[in-house]
């Protein structure tokens, strides 16, 4: 009975957090076809901004906002001296943006050492419900997590604007006859992305220790959630994706260990991805 | 004279839109088939169904008395369909003579058997002067033409022309009029013809087949097509179904 | 960019329907060199280089796919690591009769086509679209590098495979052990030129024609009649089985096999050696893994930060500005892309 609880508890968080996590790649990719590769490092970006910030005495919350803020911004400079310019070509923005990976990563080794960093957890302890004691933190980011996402889908189903983008991703010729920025949008959405990204790596840091390269075990799970989930289901598909991927993982994890858990979880996503590269939910 | 292509009962249903509706048709070899019908009426789902491009709901496919209904679309070229598609599909970046040595190519053969072949076709769709020009730089009619050339030199025995005329000059249509003729005539080639230039169609005296609604509708020579009433109020569409 | 697809597609094809090109006089001068470097110096340089005419050929297997099929892979990494840990393991623990060395070689190389033909199956008869197929690259160098981390009771997880020096057999007659550098540099280049010109030839052939053909234009390639996932698997067959020889010898060379062989940053490293050196020219990968990992290996030491960095920005300018690679500035410079420019600037 523990197990199960403990089982279902783990597996409820890590969902929801793999679901920030890849939030932001769901986006870009779901509305304005761009396989971010530089997505783990916009996370990695957001940890390490949030821990130069609390470093420097702004706690935790305003650090982490301002920190997304900040990663946001280089994602949209990035977006429009580079990759506006290549919407055209699929294969070229997934290069550029590996390449973005690639810069940003040694810049913030350069900049910020390659030493393991430490952002203090702000919730720490746990929560004990009884059954189960909860890690205080985690459930504080899962909570988060379903906030954000619901948020953004009221924004794109209910509001002016979601109707904007939505039409623009139908048909974007259209979209543009009728009065519609593309080019705007376009930015609003990549700007959005990142900004999602760098949010999920600074609320994420108290959770690992931040190092260069932390945002790319993300990288490719977040792939996997989108891919899984369907692409441009952003609400389903995510949550979708991100159960099926971190359920599977913490299950898996149960019977071996975490490192074959993750071979498995991989193998297991590839072979879906060659039978419904849709995804699950889509509906396309 | 052998039936080279025939269906029974095909149909295509998209959610809801009935795109071919219990289509029978047959087809001889060495005939020209035009096959017309208003906008909607099914002649290019028609075509993609035969080449493999379009799986269909229900009904089934004889190619040379072989039933290809389940088969892939590369399997059914090399059985001898060849598909031209509406909008031009060619090697751009190459020349004219490499687009063809690439499709000879699939039949493995000697280097100068090879070129021979490729002249023989540079010369049928008078391509010859422009055999070292890159694809991407030939006029919207000869690009037309060398993608029937790369159809011929694939070997094919069913041409499938999706508006081949489209974008073409008067003096280029009737040439094509006259490529296809040769082609039934002189190389015993099935030829299947989806077209909306009237004219072309007239000229090119062959037996049509006119589409409606994915069924169809009435199938003759010109003059009969032509005086038929009804066929003129599917046209104006002013006709229901 | 139209017009640089055309040039490259042009070129292409032209390489392939003639004979010998500038392209091969230009190989001819760098294997010339490669092959006189030993008898005019000695030490570091007789050491590292075989290594780095191994990442060519490893940054060859990736122009093979990228520049010629269009297919890009981001896990070339990987099969050098099968290769690697296949001699590794060979080489540890079988005791046969022949060289188990050769033994190693061939697994090695085997082991490379045999998961790269199976992974390349299993997606290319679906479909599986370009931007995908990246991802599932990336991947399998992932699962590759942690299988290799996590079994450390067989493969020395953390701390990687030590693998001794091969030696040079010739059943009973010879044998001469490739401890010092010499020898070894010459084994090593005796196998890395055949490798390279069996290559080239093979591209220059019917099937490569077919390869830059379903490259320019799938779908005609399909509606021609060719099986379309049948030779995208070939050629990422062979693009692994170049990759696990190369692992294979390096492992040998090095005396180790390492997690760090496969993975992504390695990975990553080789597509940028290729864009650097040129993806579509075979030749320009080769000469341009070289020639980056030797700065590398210089610049590592000094500022491997700030090297990186250079680097990654190359990279970029490669992929906006100068698609070619440093292939395509020798092309320009030296004539054949002027030539091409004017033939088809006189075309109807």
């Amino acid at each position: 009975m523990e197990i199960a609880v403990s089982v279902i508890a783990d597996t409820i968080l890590i969902t929801l957090v793999l679901a920030l996590a890849a939030f932001g790649l769901a986006i870009i990719y779901g509305l304005i076809g761009v396989i971010n590769m530089g997505h783990g490092a916009m996370l990695t970006l957001g940890a390490y901004f949030t821990w130069w910030l609390t470093q420097h005495g702004l706690p935790f919350v305003p650090g982490v906002l301002l920190a997304a803020a900040a990663v946001g911004a280089v994602g949209l400079l990035f977006e429009h001296f580079i990759i506006r310019h290549f919407y055209d070509r699929p294969f070229d923005t997934l290069l550029l943006t590996w390449a973005f990976f690639l810069v940003a990563t040694e810049v913030i080794k350069i900049v910020f050492g390659t030493d393991f960093r430490n952002v203090a957890s702000p919730f720490a302890g746990a929560v004990d419900l009884g059954i189960y004691r909860v890690p205080a933190y985690k459930t504080v980011i899962a909570g988060l997590s379903i906030l954000v996402i619901l948020g953004t889908a009221v924004v794109f189903f209910k509001t002016t604007l979601g109707i904007k983008i939505r039409a623009m991703i139908q048909n974007r010729d259209m979209a543009s006859l009728l009065g519609l920025n593309i080019a705007a949008m376009y930015k609003l959405v990549f700007g959005f992305g990142a900004f999602m990204a760098g949010l999920a790596g600074g609320l994420i840091a108290p959770m690992f220790s931040v190092d260069p390269y932390m945002g790319n075990t993300f990288l490719v799970r977040s792939f996997f959630v989108v891919i899984v989930g369907g692409i441009g289901q952003l609400l389903a598909g995510t949550l979708f994706g991100s159960f099926a991927i971190g359920g599977l993982e913490t299950v898996l994890a149960l019977f071996s260990d975490q490192v074959v858990a993750q071979i498995a979880v991989f193998f297991i996503a590839v072979i879906v991805l060659r039978f419904r590269p849709q995804g699950v939910f889509s509906g396309r | 004279m052998a039936t080279l292509l025939r269906t029974e009962g095909l149909t295509k249903r998209f959610r809801g839109l009935v795109a071919a509706d219990g289509l029978d048709f047959a087809l001889m070899k060495g005939e020209v088939r035009c096959v017309i019908g208003p906008n909607g009426a099914g002649k290019t789902t028609f075509i993609s169904m035969i080449s493999g491009h379009v799986e269909p709901t229900a009904g089934r496919i004889y190619f040379k008395d072989r039933n290809i209904t389940g088969l892939s679309v590369p399997r059914r070229a090399q059985l001898g369909i060849g598909r031209k598609f509406q909008t031009p599909s060619v090697f751009e970046g190459l020349s004219t003579f490499a687009n063809l040595e690439l499709a000879v190519l699939r039949r493995a053969k000697a280097k100068s058997e090879r070129r021979r072949t490729i002249d023989a076709i540079l010369e049928t769709i008078r391509l010859g002067d422009a055999r070292d020009t890159p694809a991407q730089f030939l006029s919207h009619g000869q690009r037309q033409w060398l993608e029937i050339g790369l159809l011929l030199a694939n070997e094919v025995e069913l041409l499938l022309l999706d508006e081949p005329t489209a974008g073409m000059t008067a003096e280029e249509t009737a040439a094509t009029g006259q490529l296809v003729h040769h082609l039934a005539a002189d190389r015993d080639l099935s030829v299947i013809i989806i077209e909306h230039d009237i004219n072309f169609v007239r000229e090119l005296k062959a037996p049509i087949t006119v589409l409606h609604l994915g069924r169809v509708l009435r199938e003759g020579s010109f003059d009969e097509i032509a005086d038929d009433e009804q066929i003129r109020q599917v046209y104006l569409g002013t006709a229901h179904a | 960019m139209t017009a640089d697809v055309t040039q490259s597609a042009a070129t292409s094809w032209r390489h392939l329907a003639a004979g010998l090109r500038r392209e091969d006089l230009a190989a001819l001068i760098v294997f010339a060199v490669l092959a006189a470097i030993p008898l005019a110096v000695s030490g570091y340089v007789v050491f590292i280089l075989p290594q780095y005419m191994l990442f060519g050929i490893l940054a060859l297997s990736l122009a093979l796919l990228w520049g010629h099929a269009g297919i890009v892979s981001f896990g070339q990494a990987a099969f050098f690591a099968v290769g690697a840990y296949a001699m590794g393991l060979v080489m540890k623990h079988a005791a046969l009769p022949i060289n188990s060395a050769y033994v190693g070689i061939l697994v090695g190389a085997a082991g490379g086509a045999a998961v790269a033909l199976i992974t390349g199956y299993f997606l290319f008869s679906a479909g599986v679209r370009a931007t995908y197929f990246v991802v599932a690259t990336l991947a399998l160098s992932i699962i590759v590098e942690q299988t290799v981390k996590s079994f450390s009771n067989v493969t020395g997880g953390w701390n990687g495979l030590y693998v001794d020096r091969m030696t040079l057999t010739l059943g009973p007659l010879f044998e001469l052990s490739l401890f010092d550098d010499a020898p070894m540099y010459y084994v090593i280049l005796v196998i890395v030129l055949p490798a390279y010109v069996g290559v080239v030839a093979l591209m220059r052939s019917r099937f490569g024609k077919i390869i830059v053909g379903i490259r320019e234009n799938e779908d005609r390639m399909l509606a021609l009649g060719f099986d379309v996932p049948l030779y995208k698997t070939l050629v990422f067959g062979l693009s692994g089985l170049l990759a696990g020889l190369a692992g294979a010898l390096y492992a040998t060379h090095a005396n180790f096999a390492h997690p760090s062989n496969a993975g992504v940053l390695f990975s990553t490293q080789v597509v940028i050696w290729t864009a650097i050196g040129g993806r579509h020219s075979l030749l320009g990968a080769f000469v341009g893994a070289i020639v980056v990992a030797s700065l590398s290996n210089y610049l590592n030491a000094v500022t491997p930060q700030y090297w990186q960095l250079l680097q990654g920005l190359v990279f970029i300018a490669v992929v906006i500005a100068f698609r070619r690679g440093l292939a395509g500035l020798a092309e320009t410079l030296f004539g054949s892309r002027g030539r091409d420019r004017k033939r088809h600037g006189n075309a109807a």
